[in-house]
C-alpha cells in the first residue's frame, strides 16, 4: 500500500506540526524552573512527557483514520492528539492550566480528553487498551465501519490490562488496532531487562491474530501495515497487534537525568531523523515539490505558534471552578 | 537507643539508609520494583543501594504489578523479607487484588499458620501539579482494608525507623511517603522534613503517635505532609498567645487513639487535618474515635480540614485551592477557640 | 582553614551558568569529619555531590537554594 501524495503531505504536516510542538514545549516547560529545577514551578507545572522522534507512530498510522474512530493514547500523547485532530488550542490551553482548556484545566498533559474527535489518553500505562475494546465493541454491536487504536509502550506489553484487551478483543473478533511504540527505555529499564521475548509483535500469536513489526521507525512501513490492519478491522477480520520500533529524543519525563542512557544515543538517532526521511522519499518519489513541502512546514508552525499564544493569553479557572464537573 | 549523630538526611537518603541497615544483617531482605535500581527509586527510596547490594537482591521489574506484588506475597510466606515499591500510589488500582485480597488476608486464611513479612512502599501526595492520577493519598483506601499495617512518617527520622519496623514485621506492611517529603532537588519540601538520622538500625514502633508540638489550647491530629503545615500553624497562632498541640499519627494501623484521646480531654479540641479525600476516611475515624469514646470531653465542635470529595485537578489555582494549608488550619483553630463555637 | 567551594568544570556552563545548593547535610556550626558528604548541588536536572576537605566545624555561606557557579564560596571549615 503506497501513500498518495495527499496524504504524504498530511503524514509530513502532522509529524513536522508535532515536533516543532514539542521542541516549543521543551523550552515553556523549563520556564520558571531555572536555576532552581522545582517540578511545580513555571506556567507549565507538573510532570511533561515529550515524544520527539515517535512522530511516524502517529501520522503513519491516524492517516488513516476518520474523527468516528477513537484512539486512546498514553502519558506522551502530543503527537496522537494532534494527528487524530484534537484542538490544538484548547489542548495547549489545557496543558497550561487554563479555563479555555479541553477540560477547563482540571485534567492537564497527561488527561486529554476531546470527545469531538474520539480521542483520551491516560497517565496509568495499559489503561487506555480496555477502552479502546469497548470502543470497538460499540461500532460492531452498532454495525458502523468505525475502528479503535489502542497505544501503548513496550514497557506496557507487560500489564496485565494490556494481555486482558487483546484476548478479550480476539475472543469478540473487534475492529482494534493495538499499536506498542517500542522506544526502548521504560523510564530506566531498557526492553531486554523487562520483556521475556526481543519483539512483542510475536505474543499476537498467544492471541490468535496478526502481529507486525516495524523496524527503524519507517513511516511509510508504518502506513502500509496500518493501512491494511485497519482495511482488515473495518471489513470485520479483527484485531491486529503492531510494535514499531521508535525512539524518543527526550528523556522520559522532562528532569529526568536519563543516567540510564548511553552517551551519543540521542545523537545518533537524531542523524536518521524520520521527518527529514519522510520529506527527502516525499520530494524524490511522491510527487511533492519543495516548495509544498516548505509551505506545509510553515503552516505547520504558525498553527504551533497561534496555539501557544492562545494559551498563555487565555485565563486561569477561577479557584472554585475545581468542584465543578464531578458528575455529569 | 540509637547512637548520636549531628548528620543531616533528607526523608528518601534515611528510607534507603533504613532498607541498607536491614539489608546488611538479614540476607533474606531484598527490593522489587520499578526503577528501583540503577534510577534509585524515581523519589530516591533505594538511593546507592544498587552499588551496595547488587541486582540480584535489588531488582528493576517489568510494569507487571500484579506479578511482583503477587510474587512479594509468595516470596515473603516461603521465608524472605521482600520489599516492593508501588512507584505511584494511585497505581494500586491495577494490582489491587494482590494487596487486599492476597496480602492482607493469607495470614488470617492460614489462621496464623504463615507470616507475610511483605512491605509494600509507595510514593503519595500531591501539591505540584501532577493531577488526578499522580497526586493521591489515599491514607483511607488503605487504612480501611483489615489485614494490612500502614505507616506514615512525616520526616527523616521517623522514615528510617519506621521503615526498621515494617521490614522487621512479620505482616504486611503498607509504607506510604509523601513525595514533597522527600526533600528531592527537584520538588520542594519543608525544611523540617529532613532532619538529624543516627547511621545504625533503630526501630520505631509502628502504632505509636507522636506529640509533635504540645499545647494546651487545641489538638490537631494529622500525618504526613499535613504535619508540617498543622507546625506551620501552630508558629503563627503562638504568636497571638494560642497554644496548640500537634499529634503525628506516624501508624493508621495500628491506630494510636489513647494519644489521640488523651490529647483531645486534655484540650476539649479537635481540629483533624488531612490531604486524602475528605468523606469516609482518616478525619471521620479520628473524630468518631473520640467521641464514641465520650463525647463529653469536647468543648467545640470537632472540625476536619481535608481535600474536598473531587479528582485533584491539575490546574494550579485550582489544586491549591482545594488542598488543605497553614492558612486554613490557622483559621480553623481560631474558630473552635473562640467562645461559643 | 579549609574553604568549600564548587569545583571548576564541574558541569558544561556554556549550556547552565548556574546551579542551586540542593541540600546541606550538617547544621552551620556542626563538626564534620573530612570526606563526610555535606551538601548536594542541582545543576539542572543533575546532582553533585560535594564533601568536606578536611575536619573541623563548618560554616556555611551560601544556603540551600542559593545560587551557585564553578568557584563560588559555598562554605568553610574551621580546622580541630
Amino acid at each position: 500500500m503506497k501513500p498518495t501524495k495527499d496524504q504524504l503531505l498530511w503524514m509530513y504536516s502532522a509529524m513536522a506540526k508535532a515536533r516543532y510542538y514539542e521542541d516549543t514545549m521543551a523550552a515553556v516547560y523549563m520556564e520558571g524552573k531555572s536555576p532552581k529545577f522545582d517540578i511545580g514551578a513555571g506556567p507549565v507545572p507538573g510532570e511533561m512527557h515529550l515524544c520527539a522522534g515517535q512522530e511516524p507512530c502517529a501520522a503513519g498510522v491516524c492517516v488513516h483514520l476518520r474523527p468516528e474512530d477513537t484512539v486512546t493514547a498514553t502519558h506522551r500523547p502530543h503527537h496522537q492528539a494532534i494527528a487524530k485532530g484534537v484542538d490544538l488550542k484548547k489542548m495547549t490551553a489545557e496543558i497550561f492550566g487554563k479555563k479555555t482548556g479541553l477540560a477547563g484545566g482540571r485534567g492537564g498533559h497527561m488527561h486529554l480528553l476531546d470527545p469531538k474527535v474520539n480521542f483520551a489518553c491516560s497517565g496509568i500505562v495499559a489503561e487506555g487498551a480496555g477502552p479502546a475494546v469497548g470502543a470497538a465493541l460499540a461500532a460492531k454491536m452498532r454495525g458502523t465501519k468505525a475502528v479503535a487504536v489502542s497505544y501503548v509502550g513496550e514497557g506496557a506489553a507487560n500489564q496485565g490490562a494490556f494481555h486482558e484487551a487483546l484476548n478479550l478483543a480476539a475472543l469478540w473478533k473487534l475492529p482494534v488496532l493495538f499499536v506498542v511504540e517500542d522506544n526502548a527505555w521504560a523510564i530506566s529499564v531498557p526492553k531486554s531487562k523487562s520483556t521475556a521475548v526481543a519483539d512483542n509483535s510475536v505474543r499476537a500469536a498467544a492471541y490468535g491474530i496478526p502481529g507486525v513489526h516495524i523496524a527503524d521507525n519507517d513511516t511509510l512501513a508504518i502506513f502500509a501495515a496500518a493501512g491494511e490492519a485497519i482495511d482488515r478491522a473495518r471489513a470485520g477480520g479483527g484485531p491486529t497487534l503492531m510494535e514499531i520500533e521508535t525512539y524518543r529524543y527526550y528523556g522520559h519525563f522532562q528532569g529526568d537525568p536519563e543516567v540510564y542512557r548511553p552517551a551519543g544515543e540521542v545523537a545518533a538517532l537524531k542523524a536518521k531523523d524520520p521527518i527529514e526521511r519522510l520529506r527527502k522519499e516525499m520530494i524524490a518519489n511522491g510527487g511533492v515539490s519543495a516548495a509544498e513541502a516548505d509551505a506545509a512546514l510553515a503552516a505547520a508552525h504558525k498553527e504551533v505558534d497561534e496555539a501557544f499564544a492562545f494559551a498563555r493569553q487565555s485565563p486561569y479557572p477561577a479557584p472554585a471552578e475545581a468542584l465543578e464537573h464531578v458528575f455529569a | 537507643m540509637p547512637s548520636k549523630s549531628n548528620r543531616i538526611l533528607t526523608m528518601s537518603h534515611a528510607i534507603a539508609e533504613g532498607i541498607a541497615n536491614e539489608m546488611r544483617t538479614d540476607s533474606s531482605v531484598f527490593v522489587m520494583g520499578e526503577d528501583i535500581a540503577a534510577y534509585g527509586g524515581i523519589f530516591g527510596a533505594t538511593t546507592g543501594l544498587l552499588a551496595e547490594f547488587g541486582e540480584q537482591r535489588i531488582r528493576d521489574t517489568p510494569i507487571s504489578e500484579t506479578a511482583f506484588i503477587g510474587a512479594g506475597v509468595g516470596a515473603a510466606m516461603a521465608g524472605m523479607r521482600p520489599i516492593v515499591e508501588l512507584m505511584f500510589v494511585d497505581f494500586f488500582g491495577v494490582c489491587m487484588d494482590a494487596i487486599y485480597n492476597l496480602a492482607a488476608k493469607n495470614i488470617y486464611f492460614s489462621g496464623g499458620n504463615c507470616k507475610v513479612p511483605l512491605v509494600i512502599m509507595t510514593a503519595t501526595g500531591g501539591g505540584y501539579s501532577d493531577a488526578g492520577q499522580h497526586s493521591q493519598t489515599l491514607h483511607a483506601t488503605f487504612a480501611h482494608m483489615p489485614g494490612l499495617k500502614v505507616a506514615v512518617p512525616s520526616n527523616a527520622y521517623d522514615a528510617k525507623g519506621l521503615m526498621i519496623s515494617a521490614i522487621r514485621d512479620d505482616s504486611p506492611v503498607l509504607y506510604m511517603f509523601h513525595k514533597g517529603l522527600q526533600g528531592l532537588a527537584w520538588m520542594a519540601s519543608p525544611e523540617k522534613a529532613a532532619t538529624e538520622v543516627p547511621d545504625d538500625a533503630y526501630a520505631i514502633p509502628l502504632g505509636e503517635a507522636k506529640v509533635a508540638r504540645p499545647g494546651k489550647d487545641a489538638t490537631i491530629v494529622t500525618l504526613s505532609m499535613m504535619v508540617h503545615r498543622s507546625m506551620e500553624a501552630a508558629e503563627q497562632l503562638a504568636k497571638d498567645g494560642i497554644d496548640v498541640e500537634v499529634v503525628d499519627l506516624r501508624t493508621l494501623v495500628p491506630l494510636d487513639r489513647a494519644t489521640v484521646f488523651k490529647s483531645v480531654a486534655k484540650t476539649g479540641r479537635l481540629i483533624v487535618v488531612d490531604e486524602d479525600y475528605s468523606s469516609f476516611g482518616v478525619t471521620a475515624e479520628i473524630i468518631t474515635s473520640v467521641v464514641e469514646r465520650d463525647p463529653t470531653v469536647l468543648k467545640a465542635k470537632p472540625r476536619r480540614l481535608a481535600f474536598p470529595d473531587i479528582p485533584i485537578p491539575y490546574s494550579r489555582p485550582m489544586e491549591q485551592f482545594a488542598l488543605p494549608n497553614a492558612e486554613k488550619i490557622t483559621e480553623a483553630v481560631r474558630e473552635t477557640v473562640k467562645k461559643g463555637h | 582553614m579549609s574553604e568549600i567551594a564548587v569545583p571548576e568544570g564541574l558541569w558544561d556552563t556554556s549550556k547552565t551558568p548556574e546551579g542551586i545548593v540542593g541540600n546541606w547535610f550538617y547544621r552551620d556550626g556542626s563538626m564534620v569529619e573530612a570526606g563526610a558528604k555535606v551538601a548536594e548541588l542541582m545543576v539542572e536536572k543533575t546532582v553533585f555531590d560535594i564533601t568536606a576537605p578536611a575536619a573541623g566545624e563548618l560554616h556555611i555561606l551560601v544556603p540551600k537554594d542559593g545560587v551557585v557557579r564553578p568557584g563560588t564560596l559555598i562554605g568553610r571549615i574551621d580546622g580541630a
